[in-house]
């Protein structure tokens, strides 16, 4: 691993589905462990940016790399959290069985989970509050419940970099915090977590630094210095009040530090 | 002319001659009960001066496009004239159509044929009713045989267990008792049941052969004889028979007597003769 | 052993059947689980085409030979739906419908041109997909249930990694496993149960196995293990049931009676299953809305 190579690193990246462009030309590095917002409006292709970097959506432009490496060297140290939307939650499995799932990378082919792995799976699960639903089939679980489950799941993979596709959506505000929390907890055992994000105002409270796309990069860098009325009207062209918001929301951060 | 099995071609073969050229639709060894025509074959039907059919349901697949034919006046059924009376029902209203292995009903076929091939070929009429006379005869001579050469066959043994219910007639005409696995029609799948009660008649009667045919697969039979064996009982295969189709060119058996002769023999040798010699 | 109580031959075709059910009934909760249900349909479609085929090539009607044929067109069937869902944007049920069309009509073409030209000992090959369930023997009840065997073993070591694929194929893919071949590995696995079952219930009824039992060991457990024994366990039952009752009544066969009484097994699971059942679900609501009326 090249000494200096950023944490997380895109160049040039660009995706098409079916010959329709989603995002287009992003470079974005981020180097050092933070709490990494990606921002913007619907359908902006964030959460492709995502699964461009894991390699579930081919490039047709670009690379990315983590540590320097191509991400097939790497997924032992990348935790994923997708979005909801993507399972059946009817699904005949406990919250403790969808929690070892994060184990199973480690475990490989064939071997059974064993008790390194439950301990892990239950300490995860502990992290994110959940550890008396351990048993409980997911389908009868709260949205952020659901939500957690997922977490628990990525922290069980024990990685150093976390991505998670849009955590905070459709989950209530106690979940929400709760789930911030332990991102905030990651963040401080330096561990990198890029989150794609929707809600302006959280965003502009939660996250060290944030990447404004829209397609393509608008802005990035820290979030004070990112989301001027100027790139966010850019962005979010329209959506005016929503940008006041966003402003007395920096400025209350600002005087808090 | 196309005639659709080959034992109703051999029929017509014999009273038309050289005079008219017969095809077969069905190769030997094709099973009758579930053959489907191909476009082909619906034009080569169509195009023939005469269709000649077996009837009672034998070609079952094929009755919709023989109904058909059959209101242009194109095609002769050669069963058509038997009365019912004369005929094995089977249920439903319907009639076992295995006919040709009992040479008296056959023989009354003939006329059947010969009319139609006079109407369509009048300046052989006369040829063709003498040769009618000869098959007849021919039949008749043939049906001693068979009587006589199943003499050999001991009072106690004269049951025929075959792969399907193809030859009640024969049974019926002289005097054997004949089982089939599958029913008279191969289309119908054998039961479990069924298999046990078969078996426990092989077991209990101490049938000693059972017979394969040349047009019906012989898995059915075979799972037989491993009941049987299972209780003890030994049960040999006696040979093939043809049952729905004649045999090809070089068997001896391309002709309905020569099947039908070929068949007894091979009943003979297994249920009479020498596979159960030294048996008490 | 055996005597008139237990006919030789029901005992061989309980434990053909049987076998078949068992493994039919784990394969297929899986397919359940990846929510292709129709998959042993395609498979048992296409192996027409497969047995025709190989009858073609070798000019026998060799069983094994006819089989491994078979097997060729169900891997090839089930492969092309894999990679038409992987590759294009194409629905499962289209893709399906696709898959069943070709395999059997290009099986259609070949048979009939088969019997057309009269090849000798050609006819019939298309009742092979119908089966002989009363006239299996002992050879073919021990190759049911060697290979019956083995298809379970293989499901239990990729357990997990199957259970995976099936619940999040995403994050699956995302922490490096290889989807695609899990996918291809268990629709193989569907291919041979379909493949083996031919003789024994025919292809249609091997499907109907792959299917039912699932769906009713599905009603009454929300554990991917427990929903597996159930599978298997409501297969053989259905199995052993069609077979005592075809065994003693003439006249009825048996592969039919089994899909019945699977069928039979999972009306009474969707009924009478505790919580997914029709009724725990109405008595759920009752109660929810007597609770409803009883708030100050």
């Amino acid at each position: 691993m090249p000494p200096d190579a950023p944490l997380l690193e895109f160049h040039d990246v660009s995706v098409a589905y079916g010959g329709r462009p989603e995002i287009w030309n992003v470079d974005l590095t981020i180097d050092r462990a933070c709490l990494f917002g990606i921002i913007g409006p619907n359908g902006a292709g964030k959460s492709t940016l995502l699964k461009a970097a894991l390699g579930l959506v081919p490039l047709v432009g670009g690379s990315v790399r983590f540590h320097g490496e191509p991400i097939d060297r790497v997924r032992r140290d990348v935790g994923y959290v997708p979005q909801r939307e993507t399972v059946d939650w009817d699904f005949p499995v406990t919250v403790m069985d969808v929690v070892l799932m994060g184990t199973y990378a480690r475990l490989g082919w064939f071997r059974r989970p064993g008790s390194r792995e439950q301990t892990l799976a239950r300490e995860s699960l502990a992290r994110v509050g959940l550890a008396d639903l351990a048993t409980r089939q997911i389908g009868r679980l709260s949205g952020g419940q659901q939500q957690r489950v997922f977490l628990a799941r990525a922290l069980a993979q024990d990685a150093g970099i976390y991505l998670l596709d849009e955590p905070m959506a459709g989950v209530d505000a106690a979940s929400q915090e709760q789930i911030f929390a332990v991102l905030t907890e990651l963040r401080a055992a330096d561990k990198l977590v890029v989150v794609v994000h929707h809600d302006l105002r959280t965003a502009a409270a939660w996250f060290d630094r944030v990447a404004l796309i829209d397609r393509r990069l608008v802005a990035a860098g820290p979030t004070a210095a990112v989301l001027t009325p100027d790139n966010l009207r850019r962005t979010y062209a329209g959506e005016i009040d929503l940008l006041q918001e966003v402003g007395q929301a920096i400025a209350a951060r600002g005087r808090t530090e | 002319m196309l005639a659709t099995t080959t034992i109703v071609a051999d029929l017509v073969r014999q009273l038309a001659g050289d005079r008219v050229r017969v095809e077969s639709l069905m190769a030997a060894g094709v099973d009758p009960h579930s053959y489907k025509a191909t476009p082909r074959d619906a034009d080569r039907l169509a195009a023939a001066d005469l269709v000649v059919a077996s009837g009672l349901g034998l070609e079952g697949k094929l009755a919709e496009l023989l109904t058909r034919l059959g209101r242009r006046g194109h095609v002769v059924t050669v069963t058509e004239q038997l009365p019912e009376e004369d005929l094995l029902s089977v249920g439903g209203g319907r009639f076992d159509p295995h006919v040709w292995f009992d040479c008296g009903l056959w023989k009354r076929c003939v006329p059947t044929v010969a009319e139609a091939l006079v109407k369509l070929d009048p300046a052989g009429a006369e040829e063709i009713r003498a040769r009618a006379a000869a098959f007849v005869a021919a039949l008749d001579e043939v049906d001693a045989q068979v009587r006589g050469r199943l003499a050999a066959i001991p009072d106690g043994r004269r049951v025929l267990v075959t792969a399907h219910d193809a030859f009640q007639y024969f049974g019926r005409a002289y005097g054997i008792e004949v089982v089939g696995v599958q029913g008279t029609n191969t289309e119908s799948e054998a039961g479990l049941g069924d298999i046990n009660r078969l078996v426990d008649l092989l077991v209990e009667r101490e049938i000693p052969v059972v017979f394969l045919e040349t047009s019906v697969s012989d898995r059915n039979v075979r799972a037989l004889l491993e009941g049987a064996a299972a209780r003890g009982h030994e049960v040999q295969l006696g040979g093939r028979l043809y049952s729905d189709a004649l045999g090809g060119p070089g068997s001896g058996a391309e002709t309905l007597a020569g099947a039908l002769l070929a068949n007894v023999d091979t009943i003979v040798a297994g249920l009479g003769g020498s596979l159960v010699a030294g048996r008490p | 052993m055996t005597g008139t109580w237990l006919p030789y031959n029901t005992l061989v075709v309980a434990a053909g059947v049987a076998a078949v059910g068992l493994a039919a009934g784990v394969v297929g909760s899986f397919t359940l689980l990846r929510k292709r249900p129709l998959v042993g349909d395609a498979a048992a479609h296409a192996t027409l085409a497969g047995v025709a085929g190989a009858f073609l090539v070798s000019g026998r009607r060799d069983l094994p030979m006819l089989l491994a044929g078979a097997l060729a067109a169900a891997v090839a069937g089930l492969a092309a739906l894999v990679l038409i869902r992987r590759f294009t944007k194409t629905r499962d049920d289209a893709a399906t419908a696709l898959v069943v069309g070709v395999g059997f009509g290009a099986g259609i073409v070949l048979v009939s041109g088969i019997t057309a030209r009269g090849i000798p000992d050609g006819a019939g090959l298309e009742t092979f997909l119908l089966g002989h369930t009363a006239a299996l023997t002992a050879a073919d009840a021990t190759l049911l249930a060697a290979v019956s065997i083995a298809a379970v073993a293989v499901v239990l070591l990729i357990l997990k990694e199957a259970t995976l694929v099936a619940f999040d194929a995403e994050f699956a893919a995302a922490t490096g496993w290889p989807v695609t071949l899990i996918d291809l590995v268990l629709v193989t696995l569907v291919a041979v149960m379909v493949v083996v079952g031919l003789p024994a219930a025919g292809a249609v009824l091997v499907t109907a196995l792959v299917v039912i039992p699932p769906l009713a060991a599905r009603q009454w457990t929300e554990r991917v293990t427990t929903m597996l024994v159930l599978a298997g366990g409501f297969g053989l039952t259905a199995a052993v049931a069609g077979v005592a009752v075809t065994s003693r009544v003439p006249g009825l066969a048996t592969g039919p009676v089994v899909v019945l009484a699977a069928a039979a097994i999972f009306a009474v699971s969707l009924v009478f299953a505790p919580r997914r059942g029709l009724l725990a679900r109405r008595q759920e609501a009752r109660r929810g809305r007597a609770a409803e009326e009883h708030r100050p």
